[in-house]
């Protein structure tokens, strides 16, 4: 090709890409969310006399712009092998894929937070638990960093050090480890959470640590539901693997009730439904709700259990059910802390505080 | 709107090249002017009509000096516009500082106006007071069209982050200029290079930067990395965007003058600074400088006049005490190549000069970056290992291998090295007719790389924005 061809095939092509890009621009629909990212996209700003002066319509029309890009999954999935393959970076958005699974790195450790949330689970205790002849335990859910972390050499928190933090900060609750009861293998590949069917030794520590062992009889059927996009799988942007999804059953489930506080309906343990949505682990109970009871009629005993938790809980919370009349789900990270007394008496109740390393570490989420 | 935006690449430029284009010549200054003044309304609503107000100020006293040529109130009105853009620029950027300043020295407590600066206020600044002091030189002629003088100042290209281009520069070309399609290929070309040296390599030399300032386990190889990613980092920044300006420059038919020249090749601090941000350094030798005696004076004046210079180059960049001194760490460096060294290094083998010159600027860097000066001094003492951190750490170690790639590329590219393999290859015809084959391609592959990082990227501030 000589000068002259070569200057005309760079204006053609240079007006071409530009021209061709803007008018899929315009033909392109909006779309609300992302399934892939699992978020809201936003839209197409309106413009008022006041945002025009202000930057502020101008900042939602880049947010907007980028978002509603044409083939926006095709052009992440580009950037991601580019960054893997040609840059040979080690994680692309802060996600890290190993052979064995796929992280999001959680780093460094933010110690005001973790001591934030430790007086937060303190404040809760006063507030509520002191001197109600409650049995308090808080116990923390090392996310896979923790075991993923020091075989592929990324760097992650020091969880010693966030364990120590947590002890130092809380008085009146007993802690319980399980750091040695869980192995990467625990929890799905291309997502955060554990998964249920894995979980019997963390119950069973559970249960020792807070005298209720003796009460778990039940045996659960393993049900499987695929393919199972986990949150990273669309974060990596990656072709990838999906998991398989998990999820235990017994008739103990079938019995129980499960109470919404936020919508004023029963349901059951498990959200079928959910698993047609962009993310299934919500079936387990229903996924983020502020506030919900999980009633066992066929209880053996009155006894009642009270957990603090986060989405972590949702999956481990049903196999307590049998050991318990009734099992209240609170998530501070949706309802403000000083509310629960109008929803909640605190007397005479086991009380867990179960939280995982990631909400710890960014613990402004707790109301 | 910064020009490594979806908005920019996808919304604002296309339209822009349409309307340009179609519009018959006597109209595309008034449809550049337009839409300059869209794209500088568009990140700054606010101060738009401060930048208009200074373009009137220039073109009246542009005006005013050359009816009273010859006469003493030609001065007065050059005196007029110079401390009138001065003083604007220091109301909008100094102000603060000085009230600062004088709060903590004489114990008064004096309220912070704390305004946001305003977008290239720097830039547009000085490129009005070229006009005004070239029109009382008489190295320029007038220009009576307000359209066209504002069409200089606001021209979107160089507008934010420069290059400073000299009114001197482009006058023959704001009235008369070719468009062709050499210079339009030529144009493309270079926007995508600088958008690739932007979104490819400064982003992520950018990203490692705030990851070593977040980093809870930091260490004196992690110090030197951040220095060596920072260096880097602002060249292929500030470089990038300079290539960007060029080539849409060209586009639009400006013959824009280079603003770097591989820097980082120098022999000497002197040299650095022959290639380094070249539209800003010959402002202030040809503006301040030589109008102070440059150095056809005696030594204790000339001396004077590099610590001055140097002084107001560091405090062009921001209004904090590190730009300063980075400034003044310069001066002291260019007098001592001036006095004594500079013999020396003129003999030193290539290797060592080189390695002196990367060394000071990996240095300055770190001041001009820093949050104040006590986290500079902190910062340098830390590379020397003299703040206790230990030699290296797990994550340090996590963030070199992972950026290694980039680093390398950024070293090699900030340097001639592949301008002068595909010059040398361009001898020879067959390899010539394979390159402008290749070259296409990579600029189709590169578009594509650079929306990819765009649609997914979060980090993405030009550097020279603040200024």
């Amino acid at each position: 090709m000589n000068d002259r061809t070569k200057n005309k095939a760079v204006t053609s092509i240079f007006i071409l890409f530009f021209a061709v890009s803007s008018l899929l621009i315009v033909l392109h629909e909006q779309n609300e969310t992302s399934e892939k990212e699992r978020r809201k996209l936003s839209l197409l700003p309106r413009p008022t006399f006041e945002n025009m002066l202000s930057t502020e319509y101008m900042t939602d029309f880049d947010k907007y712009s980028l978002d509603q890009f044409p083939f926006r999954d095709g052009f992440r999935e580009l950037k991601a092998i580019t960054q893997f393959y040609v840059f040979q970076q080690k994680d692309n958005n802060g996600i890290y894929i190993t052979k064995d699974t796929v992280s999001k790195i959680e780093y460094p450790l933010k110690g005001s937070s973790v001591v934030n949330a430790a007086n937060k689970l303190s404040y809760i205790y006063d507030s509520y638990l002191a001197d109600k002849n409650t049995n308090v335990f808080f116990s923390i859910i090392p996310d896979k960093n923790y075991f993923s972390a020091p075989e592929n050499g990324y760097p992650a928190m020091d969880y010693e050090k966030l364990v120590a933090l947590m002890q130092e900060n809380i008085d009146n609750m007993k802690y319980i480890n399980l750091f040695d009861c869980l192995s990467i293998e625990d929890y799905y590949v291309t997502d955060t959470h554990w998964r249920q069917e894995r979980l019997i030794p963390v119950v069973e520590r559970i249960a020792a640590e807070m005298s209720f062992l003796d009460r778990l009889t039940e045996v659960y059927t393993i049900n499987k539901f695929s393919p199972f996009y986990g949150v990273y799988y669309g974060q990596a942007a990656l072709p990838m693997a999906p998991d398989t999804l998990y999820y235990l059953t017994a008739s103990i489930f079938d019995d129980s009730r499960v109470y919404n506080y936020e919508t004023g309906k029963y349901t059951g343990v498990y959200d079928m439904n959910k698993l047609d949505s962009s993310d299934p682990y919500e079936m387990f109970l229903s996924g983020a709700v502020p506030l919900l009871t999980i009633e066992n009629p066929k209880a053996q005993t009155d006894k009642e259990l009270v957990i603090f938790r986060d989405s972590f809980g949702s999956s481990i919370a049903p196999l307590f059910v049998e050991a318990y009349s009734k099992v209240t789900l609170i998530d501070i990270r949706y309802i403000t802390s000083d509310y629960l007394g109008s929803f909640i008496t605190f007397d005479d109740q086991d009380v867990l505080f179960l939280y995982s390393t990631l909400v710890l570490n960014n613990s402004a989420l707790l109301k | 709107m910064l020009f490594s935006s979806i908005v920019f690449l996808y919304y604002f430029l296309p339209c822009v090249l349409l309307l340009y284009f179609i519009s018959p010549k006597r109209m595309k200054n008034l449809v550049l002017l337009s839409v300059s003044l869209f794209f500088y309304w568009w990140g700054e609503p606010k101060y738009a009509l401060l930048m208009i107000f200074t373009i009137l100020l220039g073109y009246g006293h542009g005006i005013l000096i050359d009816k009273f040529r010859g006469e003493k109130t030609s001065k007065v009105f050059l005196i007029s516009s110079v401390s009138t853009s001065i003083m604007l620029l220091g109301f909008f950027k100094y102000a603060d500082f000085f009230t600062k300043n004088t709060n903590a020295l004489f114990g008064s407590s004096f309220s912070l106006l704390n305004f946001a600066l305003p977008i290239g206020i720097s830039f547009y600044t000085f490129q009005t007071l070229s006009y005004t002091i070239d029109v009382y030189r008489g190295d320029a002629k007038v220009m009576k069209n307000p359209i066209t003088l504002a069409t200089y100042v606001a021209l979107f290209p160089q507008l934010i982050a420069g290059p400073i281009v000299r009114y001197t520069t482009i006058e023959e070309e704001l009235n008369h200029r070719t468009h062709s399609l050499d210079n339009f290929a030529y144009g493309a070309n270079r926007f995508v290079v600088g958008l690739a040296k932007k979104i490819l390599i400064a982003n992520a030399l950018g990203e490692l930067c705030e990851i070593f300032r977040d980093s809870g386990e930091k260490s004196v190889l992690f110090f030197w990395v951040y220095a060596i990613a920072f260096s880097l980092h602002i060249y292929f920044d500030f470089s990038g965007y300079s290539d960007m300006a060029i080539g849409l420059g060209r586009i639009f038919g400006f013959h824009y003058l280079e603003n770097f020249n591989y820097p980082y090749v120098s022999k000497s601090i002197t040299e650095f600074w022959r290639r380094w941000h070249i539209s800003l350094s010959t402002w202030f030798r040809d503006y301040i400088y030589i109008p102070m005696g440059g150095n056809r004076v005696k030594i204790s004046r000339w001396l004077f006049n590099i610590i001055v210079v140097w002084m107001l180059t560091g405090f062009w960049h921001g209004a904090e005490w590190n730009f300063i001194v980075w400034g003044l760490f310069f001066a002291l460096f260019l007098i001592l190549e001036k006095l004594w060294i500079g013999k020396y290094l003129a003999k030193a083998p290539s290797v060592l000069s080189r390695a002196y010159v990367l060394l000071l600027v990996a240095v300055s860097f770190v001041i001009f970056n820093a949050d104040g000066m006590k986290e500079a001094i902190t910062y340098i003492s830390a590379m020397f290992g003299l703040q206790g951190y230990p030699f290296i750490t797990d994550e340090t170690l996590y963030y070199l291998r992972s950026y290694a790639v980039i680093i390398g590329i950024a070293a090699i590219g900030s340097t001639p090295l592949l301008k002068n393999s595909v010059q040398s290859l361009q001898q020879h015809p067959t390899a010539r007719r394979i390159l402008n084959t290749v070259e296409p391609v990579v600029m189709v592959s590169s578009l594509l790389l650079i929306t990819a990082y765009l649609v997914d990227g979060s980090f993405n501030p030009f550097l020279y924005f603040r200024f």
